[in-house]
């Protein structure tokens, strides 16, 4: 499941380099595409502004197939507080553009799944597939916006990964 | 209207902070900062590769236990004081624009051989210059000795 995992997360990060390759964040001293796994960083008491940010929680397994089928939910987290230039005025627009970059990486809903543990990473025998996401209502805190948007990513346990 | 009277800051409020510190007890603080360059592969991103984070001295500072009620299943949170001084001479060896630049970074603070987070960063300042810096933290969950 771990394989699945980060096959999501390093599918969502290239296409976000393509996708808009200037949303970028400096983190731990290295300028990367504007996505992160949560479990993989280190706690900040602030979340990170226009960023998107991967907090696997749910998950569960369809033992009666030949393969188990896991099925994880993943919520991707953003927030923003809008432009210097327009004061923080713009964060409604910056929120919506979040939702579109965000709609567009997620598609198409599948990816070959990798053994992203070595380097370079090695291709493995399924996909890795997702659904279309579920948004949740805007939230607002102060000059901030957030959204969290549900994923459910399915993915085959392969016998190598046992 | 603006206050337009001549204040030659000289840094004493600095100084007495620092003194201040020395003398209540004053013990060093580490900031656990990312290495530069930092780890740029994708083990990197997703948790394979240890982080392998740098200790960066803060000294004289005071650790003490925060005045906010413990809450039962809840970790207890500190606050730590730091001479400003010392702040600003790790900002100018790591060339950094910031004190908040600096703590931005930071992955954690060990004290006493234990980690704790970082919840909030302030300051106190004179005369435009901040001479105390007040982290709050709160004690992490792992009970590594660092």
């Amino acid at each position: 499941m771990q394989n699945a995992k980060d096959t999501f997360y390093l599918t969502l990060r290239n296409r976000l380099a393509i996708v808009n390759p200037a949303r970028t964040m400096i983190l731990r001293s290295v300028t990367r595409p504007g996505i992160l796994v949560e479990d993989a960083e280190a706690f900040t008491a602030q979340p990170q502004l226009d960023a998107f940010t991967l907090r696997w929680t749910g998950l569960s397994a369809d033992l009666h197939l030949p393969s188990i089928l896991a099925q994880m939910t993943c919520e991707i987290r953003y927030t923003t507080a809008g432009t210097q230039a327009n004061a923080g005025l713009d964060r409604g627009r910056a929120l919506e553009k979040m939702d579109y970059e965000l709609l567009r990486l997620l598609y198409p809903y599948s990816a070959q799944k990798m053994n992203c543990t070595q380097n370079p990473a090695v291709s493995m025998s399924t996909l890795v597939f997702w659904s279309e996401p579920d948004f949740s209502p805007a939230v607002t805190d102060h000059d901030r916006l957030s959204r969290i948007a549900k994923v459910t990513v399915f993915a085959f346990q392969e016998p190598s990964e046992s | 209207m603006a206050d337009l009277s001549t204040q030659n800051p000289c840094g004493v409020a600095q100084r007495v902070a620092t003194a201040l510190m020395r003398a209540g007890g004053g013990t060093t603080a580490c900031l656990q900062m990312p290495p530069a360059p930092g780890d740029a592969a994708d083990t990197g991103q997703i948790g394979v590769d240890a982080p392998g984070f740098l200790s960066l001295p803060l000294s004289p500072a005071v650790f003490r236990k925060a005045r906010a009620t413990l809450q039962d299943g809840k970790l207890p949170r500190y606050e730590l004081l730091v001479s400003a001084d010392a702040v600003i001479a790790q900002v100018a060896q790591l060339k950094l624009s910031s004190a908040q630049a600096l703590f931005a970074q930071a992955s954690g603070v060990v004290v006493a051989g234990k980690l704790f987070l970082i919840e909030a960063v302030s300051s106190s300042e004179n005369q435009g210059t901040a001479y105390l810096y007040r982290l709050l933290l709160q004690e992490a969950a792992g009970e590594w000795s660092m």
